[in-house]
């Protein structure tokens, strides 16, 4: 049999968080939102932008019918999971880019116009 | 600056007493299940972040040790705002005893989810066995 107590994690990983777990970062022309959300199928997840408002909706099913077979432990959480987050800058809701690779949904949010930095133009007189 | 709002999430740290961890970064166990069918068992692991070329599986002598490394130079242009979870390796293993078919197991990567399918050995799989009469 397998020896449950080799590597133990000791938090019980997403209990009582929210989820998914995000990184939010900003460079000069986008804001990109990454969140952890392994084994997800692209066409179980929901990505919408509104005003300055990103939300994250999705589900994650458990890959094998749960009837079929005997669990000897879970640590992965499943089911339905909705997010919202307020972005740091206003953001143009048209060129917004959304990927998933690996597990990590990666969404890229370009900044609104007026949120960028201007150059101020010095006038001699 | 990094703010850090729900100490919860934050990944359990592998410290260098438990195993031996090399190289540069964090190293963190991943979240597993495991499952029994009538023929195999099987381990899922969330490892977000890693794609399959740098994943192993080694089987050494009696543990099934599973390293899934993670690029951790994506941040380099950006200014990181909000921070919920922690970039780094993964490490776990687990210890596999005679009941497995060690020729046969197989390992599988989607989405960030590494499937390990450990076929169990003729002897302990159920069988009927059939009352003849005399």
């Amino acid at each position: 049999m397998l020896d449950f107590l080799s590597s133990t994690p000791q938090s019980l990983g997403y209990a009582g968080m929210e989820f998914p777990p995000i990184i939010v970062s900003a460079n000069e022309d986008n804001v990109i939102v990454r969140a952890e959300l392994p084994g997800i199928k692209v066409g179980d997840l929901d990505v919408q932008v509104a005003n300055d408002i990103l939300t994250i909706k999705g589900e994650r099913k458990p890959n094998v019918d749960n009837s079929k077979v005997t669990y000897l432990r879970r640590e992965r959480p499943y089911g339905t999971f909705a997010r919202s987050i307020v972005l740091p800058e206003r953001v143009g809701v048209e060129g917004v880019l959304a990927s998933y690779k690996n597990g990590v949904l990666i969404v890229t949010l370009p900044k609104a116009a007026e949120s960028r930095p201007k150059q101020v133009v010095i006038k001699k007189y | 600056m990094e703010k850090k709002e729900h100490p919860a999430i934050e990944k359990k740290k592998i410290s260098p007493d438990k195993c031996v961890v090399t190289g540069k970064g964090d190293w963190y166990f991943p979240l597993s299940d495991i499952y029994e069918t009538p023929d195999n068992f099987a381990i899922l692991i969330d490892m977000p972040g890693v794609g399959i070329e740098n994943m192993t599986v080694d089987m050494q002598d009696n543990e099934l040790v599973i390293n899934g490394e993670v690029s951790q130079e994506t941040y380099t242009y950006e200014k990181v705002v909000y921070n919920e979870y922690n970039i780094g390796h993964y490490h776990r293993h687990f210890a596999v005893s005679d009941a497995i078919n060690r020729d046969k197991i197989e390992a599988k990567m989607s989405d960030g989810v590494l499937a390990i399918i450990l076929p169990k050995a003729e002897h302990v799989k159920p069988r009927k066995i059939i009352v003849k009469v005399e």
